[in-house]
């Protein structure tokens, strides 16, 4: 009876009744009736300003050197790893979405999934830029692959950094190819809703001829489930990966066995983060608040909730183990992170990631869709710090005293972190345009299924 | 020109569940449908076997598992080995994260391009397209296509059929 009585306060997943001519339209219109209102194209225009500022930052980086950058001795990681970090961590919520919760057969999943899924793939490509554009001669990266040349050499299979090549590389492709089989139905969706010669083609081309066979969508069934039962361990694969750069090195504050589960549970809290910072302006900038609705909020925020307090257990088991080591170096650098020349940053980054994110608990923040997306900025910033404070804490306090010393943070770290903010907010204007930003085909089955058809 | 099959529109997709179960009953086999989102029941009223491509994708996955670990153990016992402070050349695990990551890249290929290739996509043209009713997403409508290479089809009375079983249209479509 209680249970019900629960069930029955959680918002319905898609409110209202609705038809399948009408779910199709509404959601194939945003992108083939291209009448977008003013704020967007004059937001994609502040966005396209940031990617001009990448692009000037990554040229200015490669003519001049990474010493342009904050990074001086004995700090040599900076911004460039901590922005892969956290956008690698970004893009762990969209496959966690459209992977995890379509094998737990959550259905709320369906009309969120498809921009969790582009926001992966453009965190992704966001995230591939970093680890390159600090390699100080970019143009030499290829040499991470085994290929044959003229050297004669091969990779160091043994480095955490050719592992992290192999992890970042699968993770792109798998997640292009979950993606681009979700939009087949969709993509032909559009093309026979398509008016102009132009989008029929473009469309049409996509698709591949995709026809709604009931023997087609058989197999494509036990594929799209066997691709996301291949995601899940590769997501928790990547993150783990990523967290091996850091823990190889015997540096203090690196070298720790807490990080790769800790590194997984930080990028689901920043990757919902950022679900929630593209979903609530985009269901009200669209009207869809009816498929997107706050039962999504209300789910994407206790996630948050629930990871972020595996991120919680993360910090403290950091400082225990640091203490319960009783190794000098390990001790020292966790108090200079916490009074250190990064203890502001350590601070603040506890205040967001623990702190604020505690509001979650009530059910009123939940469903205030201002505050809400005002939580979700807050961790973002916080998860960037965090990654920051992870990657230059330890180096700045390594075992020799005499060796100690900090980075700054000059104006190229601002340029490339925001241009890239600004790129990957620009490619997902773009997506929102060219492509169905609800998953047409899920929706429609979920009405079917829960009986919202008129 | 000459004819492909029968095409029958359905205003839902319970209807062209029954209609599909009901021409099986009367010996139709060659029947096809077509629908905006998947429908179960179909699969066991088309007789739609299950698919053996679960196999391609493991067979996928072991091939980029096995023939990366290969490439690594080639590169350090053979081509290049490199003695450092007599560590062993093959130290497995770092090369198990790699092969790893080979071996579900190998299997979301496989599965992907098998999908593909297992339903004749990407295929531009189909008799399908050709019917003037047949929009796989504009009504909503959900669509059986009976073949004039059943042996039961009959033109006249197979649209009776049709017809009687609720479709909304039944339309004539060329090869």
């Amino acid at each position: 009876m209680a249970r019900t009585a629960a069930v029955g306060r959680a918002p319905p997943v898609l409110r209202g009744r609705h038809d399948f001519p009408e779910i199709s339209g509404r959601i194939a219109g945003v992108v083939l009736n291209g009448r977008l209102p003013r704020y967007f194209w004059a937001a994609f225009f502040l966005c396209f300003v940031l990617v001009l500022v990448l692009f000037y930052s990554i040229t200015y980086l490669v003519a001049i050197g990474v010493g342009k950058l904050g990074i001086d001795m004995p700090v040599v990681w900076g911004t460039m790893i901590s922005n892969f970090v956290w956008w690698i961590g970004i893009g762990h919520a969209g496959t966690l979405i459209s992977a995890v919760l379509l094998l737990l057969r959550q259905p709320w999943r369906a009309s969120i999934n498809r921009f969790a899924e582009a926001m992966t793939l453009f965190a992704v490509a966001m995230a591939g830029l970093f680890p390159i554009l600090h390699l100080g001669r970019p143009w030499f990266f290829y040499w991470l692959l085994p290929l044959p040349n003229t050297h004669m050499h091969w990779p160091q299979w043994r480095s955490p950094l050719v592992w992290d090549f192999a992890a970042i590389a699968t993770y792109a492709i798998v997640s292009l190819l979950f993606w681009f089989m979700g939009l087949l139905p969709d993509l032909a969706m559009l093309r026979d809703r398509a008016k102009t010669r132009g989008a029929q083609l473009f469309y049409g081309i996509l698709a591949m001829g995709w026809r709604g066979s009931a023997r087609h969508w058989a197999r494509y069934r036990v594929v799209y489930y066997l691709m996301a039962a291949l995601a899940t361990p590769l997501v928790v694969s990547v993150h783990s990966i990523v967290s091996l750069d850091f823990t190889f090195a015997i540096t203090p504050g690196y070298h720790s066995t807490i990080f790769p589960p800790y590194f997984v549970a930080g990028a689901l809290l920043s990757g919902f983060a950022m679900v929630l910072t593209i979903a609530i302006p985009l269901r009200w900038a669209f009207s869809v608040e009816d498929l997107i609705t706050l039962r999504h909020m209300d789910n994407a925020a206790k996630l948050m909730i629930a990871s972020g307090l595996i991120v919680a257990y993360g910090y403290a088991s950091e400082a225990f183990f640091a203490w319960y080591s009783g190794e000098a170096w390990e001790r020292t650098m966790m108090v200079q992170r916490a009074v250190g020349p990064y203890s502001t940053l350590f601070w603040i980054m506890l205040a967001c990631n623990v702190g604020v994110l505690q509001l979650l608990w009530l059910r009123r923040v939940r469903l205030n869709m201002p505050a809400l997306f005002a939580i979700a900025v807050i961790v973002n910033i916080g998860m960037w710090i965090e990654r920051y404070v992870i990657v230059v804490s330890g180096p700045s306090r390594d075992f020799l005293p005499s060796a100690w010393g900090d980075q700054s943070l000059t104006w190229l770290d601002f340029g490339i972190l925001f241009g890239s903010i600004g790129t990957f907010f620009a490619l997902i204007f773009l997506f929102v345009r060219i492509l169905p930003a609800i998953t047409i085909f899920e929706v429609e089955e979920l009405a079917e299924e829960t009986g919202r058809v008129a | 020109m000459s004819l492909y099959g029968l095409i029958a529109a359905f205003a839902e997709p319970d209807a062209l569940v029954h209609a599909a179960s009901a021409m099986r009953d009367k010996g139709y086999r060659r029947m096809d449908a077509f629908s905006p989102f998947e429908i179960r029941e179909l699969e066991a009223i088309l007789a739609i076997r299950p698919t053996r491509l679960p196999w391609a994708v493991l067979a996928g996955g072991i091939a980029g598992l096995v023939l990366t670990y290969a490439l690594i153990l080639y590169s350090v016992e053979i081509d290049y080995p490199l003695n450092v402070g007599g560590r062993p050349l093959h130290s497995w695990p770092p090369f198990v994260v790699i092969a790893f990551e080979a071996g579900i890249l190998g299997a979301a290929l496989a599965g992907f391009v098998g999908v593909l290739w297992a339903n004749g996509l990407p295929r531009y043209h189909h008799p399908a397209f050709n019917a003037e009713t047949f929009s796989y997403a504009r009504g909503g409508k959900f669509y059986l296509l009976v073949e004039t290479a059943d042996p039961r089809f009959r033109k006249g009375v197979t649209r009776g059929q049709l017809t009687r079983l609720g479709a909304e249209t039944v339309e004539e479509v060329e090869a």
